[in-house]
């Protein structure tokens, strides 16, 4: 044991920080551009009836094959990991923002237009804060999804936890292919977890055990 | 002062509103009543513009509600939904201070109102006001939903079948305090609802509306003596059909007979009456003959003493009619209260007869049979 933590340990270390960099950079991105997304199409359902389907369309096109496209363009940098990665993020959250804006009841919306709230304010006060929990549960979802795909990076050389397990799977050697696998279902975990009480912090207290 | 001028709605080839012209004025308590599809709801909020008008005008005294700006003209209006109406993110003090909120109010003035609001309805601030509506139950919620449509003191106030998914009792209860508020506050409140009884009970002036047009515009009253066609009649049912019978008052079918007894009568006394007449209470009166309330057996039985007179036993809060009412309203005091009887007054106050259950339903009898009673 000892002996492996000297002989790959700094190696390890750098792997998780690369790991954790690409699942923190990806998510946040994506968290930010689905929120605006999701925003958005909720106010033109008209279009998301044509938009949504396709994304989940999108979905479903395996990690490896779009990190794979994107190589070609852009080359071996973090970029193409990043916007790849990126990219699979902004699906779980978007669609579970959308779902969840729109399945904010009529009666608050009306309630809060006919209290003379803007749009922006219906959003703000009554819309978005009622759609927390879906969007903090689309947020989760993502991290874990991302967690598990930024081992793909290492498949175009890009290094993360994916370096041990490919090495390990292709040499053969277990040890490396659990130095890999552990930390990273731990960082799923761990993640999961960190957005379970982040969610306790920001679902308002009059919905906590009304709506999952 | 509010007023539609030649207002229409149509939603694509249906014509829900046909050209509504009609006015309220100020301090008045309008209620829009009609079967359901009748344009009801749509008049309500083409009036703070939730719904937008094809053409007409609807004047808030004298400015046009269309040259307004939507959100301006909302929240200077208040608004009561149905049971869904409160902000489940947001507690008491928040829902009630959103409109103050919105129209920039400093916080010590919003907190201000918060609690003048919750002590209108004997609401304790410190209980409630962090409450969150799911901690509630429903008829509270619905009483913040009038407090919050209160909040920043409109004129007027609009409330689209506010009470229809509470349980009668509280309904009922919800019912006289938004009467007494826009009594005491003199607001101007438009009511839609399809109950009948609601209607009657709450309005100044009755809109009975049907197929986007109004049948009839009246008092309660005045649209019960005389309705305005047969689909105001059906609709009123059995609230009509007592008005135009030819009526029968209290005193056709009262029993003048009634065993009475004074107030200086013993306790031990006024039992052997009742054994003897097999009654469970006497009507309670002065050397007079002045009504002076019951007694009953169970009273003397739980608080009264053998030797004392049965003055402190009587009970004066007993509903009475007189001998003019007419005989429907005594027949609602004895089903609602579950009483077995009630007393008939003369004009002086004295005693003329009592309306029993019996009575009652020969009365009934001779309605239905024809014959005397």
């Amino acid at each position: 044991m000892t002996k492996f933590f000297d002989q790959y340990g700094t190696k390890l270390w750098e792997a998780i920080i690369t790991h954790l960099e690409y699942v923190l950079v990806s998510v946040a991105l994506g968290f930010v551009i689905a929120l605006i997304l999701g925003i958005l199409l909720s106010r033109v359902p008209k279009i998301s009836k044509f938009v949504i389907p396709v994304i989940s369309v999108f979905q479903t096109i395996p990690g490896i094959v779009f990190i794979g496209v994107l190589f070609l363009y852009l080359g071996m940098v973090p970029l193409t990991v990043l916007i790849a990665l990126t990219v699979y993020a902004v699906f779980p959250i978007l669609k579970n923002t959308y779902t969840g804006l729109l399945n904010v009841s009529q009666g608050y919306k009306e309630a809060a237009k006919g209290c003379g709230m803007s749009s922006m304010q219906s959003l703000l006060r009554v819309e978005l804060p009622l759609a927390m929990p879906n969007i903090i549960g689309g947020l989760r979802m993502s991290t874990i999804y991302i967690v598990s795909w930024a081992v793909l990076a290492s498949m175009i050389g890009l290094g993360g936890l994916g370096d041990f397990i490919y090495i390990g799977v292709s040499t053969n050697n277990n040890i490396l292919i659990i130095a890999g696998a552990i930390p990273s279902a731990v960082m799923a975990v761990g993640l999961g977890l960190l957005i379970d009480a982040l969610r306790k912090k920001v679902i308002p207290k009059g919905l906590r055990g009304e709506r999952a | 002062m509010i007023e539609y001028r030649n207002v229409c709605k149509t939603y694509g080839k249906k014509q829900v509103i046909k050209n509504l012209s009609f006015q309220i004025p100020d301090g008045q308590f309008v209620v829009l009543i009609g079967p359901s599809g009748c344009g009801k709801t749509t008049t309500l909020k083409m009036l703070n513009r939730l719904i937008e008008m094809d053409s007409g005008e609807i004047y808030i005294n004298g400015k046009n509600v269309m040259q307004e700006n939507p959100e301006k003209l909302r929240s200077s209006i208040g608004y009561v939904i149905q049971q869904i109406g409160l902000f489940p993110n947001m507690t008491v003090e928040e829902n009630i201070s959103v409109v103050p909120h919105l129209l920039k109010w400093d916080k010590e003035r919003c907190h201000k109102r918060v609690m003048e609001l919750l002590e209108l309805v004997s609401m304790p601030y410190n209980e409630y006001a962090h409450k969150y509506p799911n901690e509630m139950s429903g008829g509270q919620q619905q009483r913040i939903g009038v407090l919050r449509a209160l909040a920043a003191e409109p004129p007027i106030i609009l409330m689209d079948e506010p009470f229809g998914a509470l349980d009668p009792i509280t309904r009922d209860t919800l019912q006289d305090e938004v009467k007494s508020l826009q009594q005491r506050l003199k607001k101007t409140v438009i009511f839609v609802t399809h109950d009948m009884n609601e209607a009657l009970k709450l309005a100044d002036y009755v809109v009975f509306m049907d197929q986007g047009e109004i049948l009839q515009m009246d008092s309660p009253e005045g649209i019960l003596r005389v309705p305005a066609n047969d689909t105001v009649r059906e609709f009123m049912g059995k609230h009509v059909h007592s008005y135009t019978q030819s009526q029968i008052i209290c005193s056709d079918l009262m029993k003048r007979k009634v065993i009475k007894a004074t107030e200086e009568k013993k306790t031990l006394e006024c039992i052997s009456i009742m054994n003897q007449h097999e009654v469970d209470s006497l009507v309670v009166v002065d050397n007079e003959e002045n009504f002076k309330g019951v007694v009953s057996i169970d009273t003397i039985n739980l608080r009264g003493k053998a030797g004392n007179s049965i003055r402190d036993l009587v009970e004066t809060d007993v509903p009475v009619v007189s001998m003019e009412t007419p005989a429907k309203t005594a027949f609602d005091i004895l089903n609602e209260k579950r009483l077995n009887y009630v007393v008939v007054l003369t004009d002086t106050g004295k005693v003329a007869g009592i309306i029993t259950k019996t009575s009652m339903s020969k009365a009934l009898a001779s309605v239905v049979w024809g014959d005397t009673v």
